[in-house]
């Protein structure tokens, strides 16, 4: 018989105790931690949503693989694999390891930017734009007008605007450090890229001769959505999706933290041996040498295991199916919700769950704030906290969405741990008009999110 | 124990052992060929001893195994970050601690917010990445080590020693506002593994003190410098490791730490500070180069191993049995009348390449020759410590010519056991015996920055 049910393609191995908290000490922790989610202490998080970044179960494979890491400085044989995997997998020869992805990204837009250089994607996620402006370059997002709309249906909202790439790159022609195509797009709702899409891109680049990055860390979750929604793709299997998109390219960036379920972890692909060599000088200075990039050699054995171990049909399957579990019962009672469902994560519309809180009370904070207090979920806010800017007279110029994200973390939780949290909704919604906006204490320069203080207005 | 023998034998058992690759002459032959005589670029399954470097080579205890299944992988406020920064704040002293993915991730960040363009940056002798990282930010590295340390010959027992008029000098000339901070390893890994002590530290803190600059403590090896002030020190011999560990620290303002040194884990590191408006700078700027503050681009498992390390690293026993069996390796080689750095370094021994192959000149690259003919003999990978590391001159474009042309054989720690120390010791004598048969290297492919890690020689 055929089940509807999509169960684990996995047994549990190995457990780790959940703390659990009541709802008046979690009062007391959130004024603790000035309600920003990133200074709560793990010990107090019932079920962790924050990211799904470094937080995946590995396998009893990659334990093996750990036990086997080949610590050697130079030429590991954990590292050899590691190349291996990754030059079948990229198509592209020159790889360099590195401690995660912010790393990779930072030795490649370090090199590629500085002032007056401009950076075009689908969407910039934190770490990446930060990057970018660190470096004095501009980073301008133009996905395409329906991923705005969190309500609209559409199959591919991560895909970037063409029309609006070709006018930019004649536009700032010369000026151009690179294109970078995250997939899926994170900050835009964990939304897939086309395949048609990434081509149209890759061509346009390719006319203003202007390099092409892939963002490849959710590369194998976009392959599904690209063989179950695209034309002409369902013969394919999912790795030759990934594959066919690294074809486009002429450079990848990885946090392995994610479709490589290591928990630390990044490398950078090139085709260019030019490129990949004026990398090489800042990668073995700040990370590492070019043959362990600031990582143990387990951790490279982990790696090159996770990047088989994704494309399994059966366990992509079964991801993307239990991310829109979460989300379906969410849409069930009502809550806004970016739609369709991405890949890794459910985001939360919080400017239509809280009408009455403005952007620049920043409405998805209160929302994270609200799911810790009530169910010790820690989820994340992608709204005007974390891309928020101001104007040169103070004001806040917002994000064009307050969204919170709640990141599945890979093979960790069960399907009851997603009960808890869709009813934790239920509260959500039943307190949602009585919900007070927050402002900001306290801020660094960049990446605020991480570090900022927040309170509660009265 | 530590009473009774005089052996340094090893205060643990093996639980876990890794394979060793058995490899011919042939084969090394080819090896090394086309790794371009350039040990870094061996293949690490055709060395049977590796001795590049005793960095994240350790073998970790069953402790620290077990501190890796503990792993909290949360993005934020994980419990082994706690873990980690109760172990620093109870055997180091510092007050505020950022993890880093390892050493040069702390460098990075601490150049970065203290030196400022122009800047002076006075130090007991370079370290590669160290000194880059000072370059990158707008310094310039000035060497106030005392001479002796440039001397292989010296038996001075504190060659790591801050020469105090030197260091001075720079203050005088420069003006206090122009240097940062004053840069202090324990030990200096450039001299060969070269303590100093504690009474120097002092006078040093006296000195900066006096004009209000920090010191920043490279403390990568700062047990097995604690361990020789016990040994050597007047007056120290009846404290701990531990006890002096806590003291070194104590006279510092801050510290970079590479903890796959003396904290034996594979991958780490941290950078630690008692100046709150530095920390919190250094905790805004971790996030854009390593990862948010609480995990600093390490796995959670990794700070549980570092700070069960630490721990460790500071035990009588263990330190006794990690400078004893790079002491004994030293003395088999001192017996057989190799040349080397003398005393004898914590963390490995030093061959003195000039002596050892006195027909080959420096611009013959003597201890990258060597380093290939180490590894040739026995399959034994070493590294070269001379002209090819010390780069070139930024302004004239020629080398730099070190005074020193060293080869060193860095032990890593718990990892090989006598029987191995035996193995490099006959192997090293083979060579020496037949020295005047050995020719120089001509460089084939020079990178332009850290040309040591990848540049390609032939033989001559």
């Amino acid at each position: 018989m055929r089940h509807r049910t999509i169960i684990e393609p996995f047994r549990i191995k190995s457990v780790e105790p959940i703390g659990l908290s009541t709802e008046v000490e979690r009062v007391e922790l959130l004024k603790d931690a000035h309600y920003n989610p990133f200074l709560l202490r793990s010990k107090d998080v019932i079920i962790d949503l924050m990211t799904d970044s470094g937080t995946s179960a590995m396998s009893a494979h990659q334990w093996a693989g750990i036990m086997e890491g080949d610590e050697a400085y130079a030429g590991s044989r954990s590292w050899l694999r590691m190349e291996n995997e990754v030059q079948d997998l990229t198509g592209m020869q020159h790889v360099l390891p590195t401690h995660q992805g912010r790393a990779a990204e930072r030795i490649i837009y370090g090199h590629l930017g500085g002032p007056g250089k401009i950076f075009i994607s689908n969407t910039h996620f934190d770490t990446t734009r930060a990057n970018i402006e660190f470096s004095g370059a501009t980073a301008i997002d133009i996905p395409i007008p329906e991923g705005q709309d969190t309500a609209l249906q559409h199959p591919f909202k991560g895909n970037m605007d063409v029309g609006e790439l070709d006018r930019l790159l004649k536009e700032h022609k010369g000026h151009v450090g690179a294109v970078i195509l995250t997939v899926t797009n994170n900050s835009g709702g964990g939304q897939p890229v086309s395949m048609a899409n990434a081509e149209g891109v890759a061509a346009i680049c390719k006319r203003h001769g202007v390099i092409l990055m892939l963002d490849c860390c959710r590369i194998a979750e976009n392959s599904w959505f690209v063989k179950h929604r695209e034309e002409g793709m369902e013969g394919l299997t999912y790795r030759e999706i990934a594959q066919r998109m690294f074809a486009l390219a002429d450079g990848a960036v990885m946090s392995a933290k994610k479709d490589a379920f290591a928990n630390i972890g990044g490398f950078l692909s090139f085709r260019n041996e030019a490129l990949a060599e004026a990398c090489t000088n800042l990668l073995i200075i700040t990370e590492g040498f070019t043959t362990y990039g600031g990582l143990a050699g387990r951790d490279m054995e982990a790696i090159a295991i996770g990047l088989e171990e994704v494309f399994d049909p059966h366990y992509l399957n079964y991801r993307i199916r239990s991310t829109t579990f979460l989300g379906e019962q969410l849409h069930k009672l009502g809550v806004p919700l970016m739609l369709p469902i991405g890949g890794h994560a459910v985001y939360i519309d919080a400017k239509k769950l809280y009408p009455h809180i403005p952007p620049a009370q920043y409405p998805g904070q209160a929302l994270v704030s609200e799911l810790f207090r009530l169910g010790g979920i820690r989820s994340v806010e992608i709204g005007s906290v974390m891309f928020g800017t101001y104007a040169e007279d103070g004001s806040l110029k917002p994000s064009r969405m307050e969204l919170v994200r709640l990141a599945i973390p890979r093979r960790v939780y069960t399907q009851s741990h997603i009960e808890y949290v869709a009813e934790t909704f239920e509260g959500i919604m039943a307190e949602r008009e009585q919900v007070k906006g927050m402002r900001i204490v306290k801020e660094p320069k960049f990446l605020r999110h991480f570090t900022a203080h927040f309170d509660t207005l009265p | 124990m530590t009473e009774q023998h005089i052996s340094w034998a090893e205060p643990y058992k093996i639980k876990m052992v890794e394979p060793l690759f058995m490899t011919t002459r042939e084969q090394r032959v080819k090896a090394m060929e086309e790794a371009g005589y350039n040990t870094f670029l061996l293949k690490s399954e055709e060395v049977y001893i590796d001795l590049l470097t005793d960095s994240g080579t350790s073998a970790m205890s069953d402790r620290q195994w077990a501190g890796m299944m503990l792993g909290d992988e949360a993005y934020a406020g994980s419990r082994n970050f706690y873990n980690l920064e109760a172990a620093i704040q109870k055997y180091y002293g510092y007050k505020h601690v950022i993890p880093t993915h390892q050493g040069r991730g702390a460098e990075n960040l601490i150049s970065r917010i203290l030196i400022k363009p122009g800047d002076i940056v006075p130090g007991n002798m370079y370290f590669t990445t160290t000194k880059l990282h000072q370059e990158m930010a707008g310094g310039t590295f000035v060497d106030i080590i005392v001479d002796e340390a440039h001397d292989a010959n010296s038996m001075f027992p504190f060659k790591g020693n801050v020469d105090l008029k030197k260091l001075e000098a720079v203050i005088k000339e420069h003006g206090a506002k122009k240097i940062p901070y004053v840069s202090i390893a324990t030990t200096v890994n450039m001299a060969g593994g070269q303590p100093m002590s504690l009474a120097n530290l002092k006078a040093v803190r006296e000195l900066t003190a006096k004009y209000g600059i920090r010191i920043i403590h490279d403390m990568t090896r700062v047990a097995e410098n604690a361990y020789m002030i016990k040994l050597l020190e007047e007056g120290q011999s009846e404290r701990s490791t531990a006890d002096i560990v806590k003291e070194l620290c104590s006279l510092t303002d801050g510290a970079t730490m590479s903890a796959k040194k003396d904290a034996l884990v594979n991958i780490g590191g941290f950078l630690a500070l008692n100046e709150w408006d530095v920390f919190e700078e250094a905790r805004n700027q971790v996030v854009i180069f390593e990862g948010l503050h609480t995990y600093g681009g390490l796995a959670g498992r990794d700070m549980e191993a570092m700070a069960i390390g630490i721990s460790e690293s500071v035990d009588e026993d263990h330190i006794r049995a990690r400078v004893g069996q790079v002491f004994y390796l030293g003395k088999k080689l001192m017996d057989a009348g190799i040349p080397m750095v003398k005393p004898i370094g914590t963390h490995g021994v030093f061959l003195d390449a000039k002596a050892f192959l006195p027909h080959v000149p420096q611009l013959a690259f003597p201890a990258q020759t060597l380093a290939a003919e180490l590894y040739l003999d026995a399959g034994v990978r070493t590294m070269e410590r001379g002209i090819v590391s010390a780069g070139r001159d930024k302004e004239t474009g020629d080398h730099c010519y070190p005074d020193l042309e060293l080869v060193r054989l860095t032990v890593p720690r718990r990892v090989y056991t006598q029987a191995h120390m035996d193995v490099i010791a006959e192997s090293v004598e083979r060579v020496y015996k037949r020295r005047n048969e050995i020719k120089g290297l001509r460089m084939t492919y020079e990178p332009k920055y850290l040309r040591f890690f990848q540049a390609k020689f032939e033989k001559l």
